[in-house]
């Protein structure tokens, strides 16, 4: 479980957290979700320690992450996988190689335990066979796909995604919504996505966080999400016409 | 000025981070021996070329300007040394890595800040400065001082190729110049500028790349000005060095 009390970050004197209160359970999928720029990535990175927290308090279960020094932040490192926007693979390393890379740093593994465990994630995430090739010889889809499995490789405890479907076709994004969703369950993890993708919201949005200008403004769960009277969340939920009709259509 | 000792503060507090233990031996000496492979064995063809052209140049041009019968010949083969040990294969030398090793590197970690990689590393819980810095500010150090013995020994056979070719002095002239008065000294006091020079241009370029932003544009800039900051520095060095030793 991770909780996030009073937590407040601050760029060149401009507010984008402002007094974040949220918990995010094991075993379910929880969002962050909101426009552009109203700070998910900032609440995201201020949870796995890319950024230092003005002031508010981020508890993984019984430990405080916010008090803890660089070299116990380094150890508690190792409880995460991360999935980034751009999936940020080693350009230079195979596919193998990159799910390998953390266990090459934290395991005494032999190679062929480290190659058995990265043929398991990889099969996990539907790309058997690619190990030998390159990132940039893989879709974008694909790219994800890798990134999923070497953020699970040493399996962790808590899974943070980042806008796991942009630039990404509408059946590839349910493909990898549905994997982040299988794995979490399986595997019992805290995984906490960022997205502002609708159809992730309704696919895996065990429960979410809504942030408008880095205010916590909405807190539930898909079913609510339609109902919901925060004017803020409807006019970002309810964007477009089709999404609007639907909900007309709904009401009826 | 604020920015000056901004940068030389996250300067020092990257090298600190650098400087450590690596996290495992095999992974560092993995990374070294490609590191060295790809920044000193990669570098060896364009030091090699300009060696030997440079070792020419001089030659030529100091065979032309001793018109005088009263100064003996051999001494265009003293002043090639001299000019080759002194100057040209380290700090020439070094400027030229400068623009080639330097440029790679600013942008092979620009690169991979801009792309997420480097925070990718961050979460996994690996000090990315010393998985991807320490490695190549190593190799480059410990093993461009040969670079320098090669520059050295090439444009050495640059200058005896040009007066084979055009005779404007004999071999033998030449080859006492070179070992007329010769310092091993010289030989050393080079290799440790080299060494010094190579330093400077890995810690530097690394930095700038580390801390790169806005994406491919920022990557360019920060290759441009990691160039311009570890030339100038070279030049410095150089100079206090060579106040230093000599």
């Amino acid at each position: 479980m991770i909780e996030v009390k009073h937590l407040f970050k601050e760029f060149n004197e401009r507010q984008v957290l402002d007094d974040i209160n949220i918990r995010f359970e094991p075993g379910k999928c929880s969002l962050i979700i909101g426009a552009s720029g109203s700070g998910k990535t900032v609440l995201l990175k201020s949870l796995v320690g890319l950024y230092e927290p003005e002031k508010g308090e981020i508890w993984y279960d019984q430990n405080e992450f916010t008090c803890m020094d660089a070299r116990q932040k380094k150890n508690f490192h190792k409880e995460m996988g991360m999935l980034f926007q751009e999936s940020a693979l080693f350009d230079f390393d195979t596919v193998e190689e990159n799910v390998m890379f953390p266990m090459d740093f934290f395991t005494d593994w032999t190679y062929g335990q480290k190659l058995e465990r990265a043929n398991f994630c990889l099969n996990r995430v539907n790309l058997t066979g690619s190990n030998k090739l390159y990132p940039t010889q893989l879709s974008g889809g694909m790219q994800k796909r890798v990134g999923i499995a070497r953020a699970i490789a040493l399996n962790p405890k808590y899974l943070f995604c980042d806008e796991p479907n942009s630039g990404l076709d509408p059946t590839t994004a349910i493909v990898i919504d549905r994997l982040i969703q299988e794995i979490t369950r399986e595997y019992k993890i805290t995984t906490v996505v960022n997205t502002h993708d609708m159809n992730s919201v309704m696919e895996i949005g065990d429960h979410i966080g809504f942030i408008h200008q880095g205010k916590m403004l909405w807190q539930g769960n898909s079913k609510d999400i339609m109902d919901s009277e925060c004017n803020e969340l409807n006019d970002f939920v309810f964007a477009n016409n089709l999404a609007r009709q639907l909900k007309a259509n709904m009401s009826k | 000025m604020r920015t000056v000792f901004q940068t030389i503060g996250e300067y020092y507090n990257l090298m600190m981070r650098v400087f450590r233990k690596p996290e495992k031996w095999k992974i560092f000496w993995k990374q070294f021996w490609f590191e060295s492979d790809k920044l000193i064995i990669g570098s060896i063809p364009i030091v090699s070329i300009i060696s030997v052209f440079i070792g020419a140049v001089i030659v030529l041009q100091s065979a032309n300007n001793m018109e005088s019968p009263f100064i003996p010949k051999m001494y265009v083969g003293v002043m090639a040394r001299e000019s080759l040990v002194l100057e040209f294969c380290s700090t020439m030398v070094a400027l030229i890595l400068a623009g080639k090793i330097g440029s790679n590197i600013s942008s092979e970690i620009g690169s991979m800040r801009i792309t997420e990689q480097i925070d990718a590393m961050e979460i996994m819980g690996v000090n990315s400065a010393n998985y991807l810095i320490l490695p190549k500010v190593a190799s480059s150090t410990i093993f461009s001082p040969f670079l320098m013995l090669l520059s050295f020994v090439l444009g050495l056979i640059g200058g005896a190729g040009i007066i084979s070719f055009t005779g404007i002095i004999t071999i033998a002239q030449y080859t006492d110049g070179l070992q007329f008065a010769f310092k091993a000294w010289y030989i050393y006091y080079s290799m440790v500028k080299m060494a010094v020079f190579c330093f400077i241009i890995t810690s530097i370029c690394s930095y700038y790349g580390y801390y790169a932003k806005g994406g491919s544009l920022g990557v360019g800039r920060s290759s441009t000005k990691a160039i311009v900051v570890s030339s100038t520095l070279i030049l410095i060095f150089d100079l206090l060095i060579t106040k230093l030793f000599l």
